[in-house]
């Protein structure tokens, strides 16, 4: 008896784990009606179309621009034999749920020229002494309202300049930029919105209207990436691990320039030109990349991007910032500290990127 | 004997508990929609482990053939011709304790990438299905919500 009841105890919780495979062919149509479980459960858009170019979390990638000249106000000359500089980018989801997308980023550029510069050329000295860089944090938020409409907003802060590590900038010289739009999730394959930015991109601070728009055909093979004004692309999918992109990026910022030999050339009649330096000089960089980028999984999750174009200079001139920044806008009537040309060049960036799933 | 019995006796208990656990497992064991809405998962046990496999799609076709879609982005080639309808997008995953699984796959057929997957049921309806590249850190979660038969 009590070797029965020692085998009932021993065997019964084995023959409860077992289970049966079901890996029989099975009828499909009784999935075809059915209910969320929970009764407020609802439904959302998501925030991609289908093919989209992959998401970074990690990005580390290495800028080259060929050779061009600045020529500064006042007629000094500076003759880059190249620039180039590293950059880096983070990415992480924050808060990942159907009915919101909260995505916390990280971004670092730094832009560094060789050259020779005339001896009153201030502003290329300035730059081939201690170059440019970006620091900044991004948050990017998506909130679907329903399956078919969405909110998406992107801010930025970053501290830009001729710093370094070891001569960092004071945070009171932040650049904030955002975006917000309103769109619609026409379907898996066509998403768009409308909405407005305060942006840098130009090189000076803007209130720009915005369009998205990202569209995949229906045979899979091409699509459209588009937040206009900033980027637009054209782009051919080959596979899924392969993807080629044709268009542009506006790409910019206002740096702060720490020299105290940066001279105003605002006062021509009262003051003779390039004789007064200037109270927080800003440099207004903003440049289109007309561009091809290739990108590719090299193995699983990582990929390269490898992209070359042509730079053509938008902006270059400089500002005086006493305090805070200013509204010049597309129509304003503010006269530039200095008026510089900068010459256009080719250039190509490669990058080595972690993809988000 | 007596140490013999009380060998037995402290198996049998563990595997009791194991039992137990086990049934807390069986929670995930249904019909499920991810967030996309393009596509509901079947989630059962085969042997220890949980599997969840596709058994509908919103779009069955590929409106490219007309034919039903098939893995076209595998990356084993061996593999491109099997049916969307009817694969395990979800593989291996272990009850850990408490509302987690853990220990599996999750395979996404819009790019033919397998992530490593962490499940959490949340409520008795709702799962975070949590796939990253090696620390959970680099990943994206995705809200799953319970099915069951429409009532009349």
């Amino acid at each position: 008896m009590r070797k029965t009841w020692l085998f009932i105890l021993f065997t019964c919780p084995f023959l409860a784990i077992a289970q049966p495979d079901s890996t029989a062919e099975e009828d499909y149509s009784q999935y075809d009606n059915l209910d969320f479980a929970d009764v407020g459960a609802k439904r959302f858009c998501t925030s991609k179309v289908l093919d989209l170019s992959p998401q970074k979390l990690i990005s580390i990638g290495y800028d080259f621009q060929g050779p061009y000249q600045l020529q500064e106000d006042g007629g000094s000359k500076t003759d880059f034999d190249y620039s180039h500089g590293e950059r880096l980018q983070l990415n992480l989801p924050v808060v990942s749920r159907n009915n919101i997308i909260i995505q916390a980023g990280l971004n670092y550029a730094a832009q560094r020229y060789a050259g020779s510069a005339d001896t009153n050329a201030v502003l290329g000295r300035n730059l081939l002494d201690k170059g440019l860089t970006t620091l900044g944090l991004n948050l990017t938020i998506f909130k679907p309202l329903n399956e078919k409409n969405f909110m998406l907003f992107q801010g930025s802060s970053d501290l830009n300049g001729d710093y370094n590590f070891g001569n960092f900038l004071s945070p009171s010289y932040l650049k904030y930029s955002a975006a917000l739009v309103y769109g619609w999730k026409k379907h898996e394959r066509l998403m768009y919105g409308f909405g407005v930015s305060r942006t840098y991109r130009v090189g000076e601070m803007n209130y720009i209207p915005v369009f998205l728009y990202n569209y995949t055909a229906p045979n899979r093979k091409w699509g459209a990436e588009v937040l206009f004004p900033a980027r637009a692309h054209y782009r051919r999918t080959f596979s899924s691990r392969s993807l080629l992109l044709l268009g542009y990026e506006l790409e910019g910022q206002s740096y702060r320039m720490t020299s105290d030999s940066i001279y105003s050339y605002i006062n021509r009649g009262a003051n003779p030109a390039g004789t007064t330096p200037m109270n927080n000089p800003e440099l207004r960089r903003g440049e289109l990349r007309i561009r091809a980028v290739y990108e590719k999984s090299l193995k699983n999750f990582i990929w390269i991007s490898a992209q070359v174009g042509f730079r053509y200079n938008y902006s270059f001139n400089v500002d005086e910032v006493p305090s805070g920044d200013f509204f010049r806008g597309f129509f304003g009537t503010q006269t530039y500290g200095m008026e510089n040309v900068l010459g256009n060049t080719f250039y190509s960036m490669i990058s080595i990127n972690l993809v988000s799933p | 004997m007596k140490n013999l019995f009380l060998l037995l006796f402290s198996i049998s208990l563990f595997s009791s508990s194991q039992v137990i656990a086990q049934d807390s497992g069986d929670r995930i064991i249904g019909i499920w929609e991810p967030s996309n809405g393009k596509a509901r998962v079947k989630i059962e046990k085969i042997g220890t482990r949980y599997y969840g496999k596709i058994v509908w799609l919103k779009e069955p076709n590929d409106p490219e053939t007309g034919k039903p879609k098939v893995d076209k982005n595998n990356p084993d080639e061996k593999l491109q011709n099997v049916p969307i309808k009817g694969y395990r997008l979800l593989k291996d995953f272990a009850f850990k304790s408490g509302d987690e699984w853990d220990g599996g796959t999750i395979y996404d057929p819009e790019n033919g990438s397998t992530y490593d997957c962490v499940i959490t049921m949340k409520d008795n309806n709702t799962l975070d299905i949590r796939g990253f590249i090696g620390i959970s850190a680099f990943g994206r979660t995705d809200v799953w919500k319970r099915l069951q038969t429409q009532k009349k």
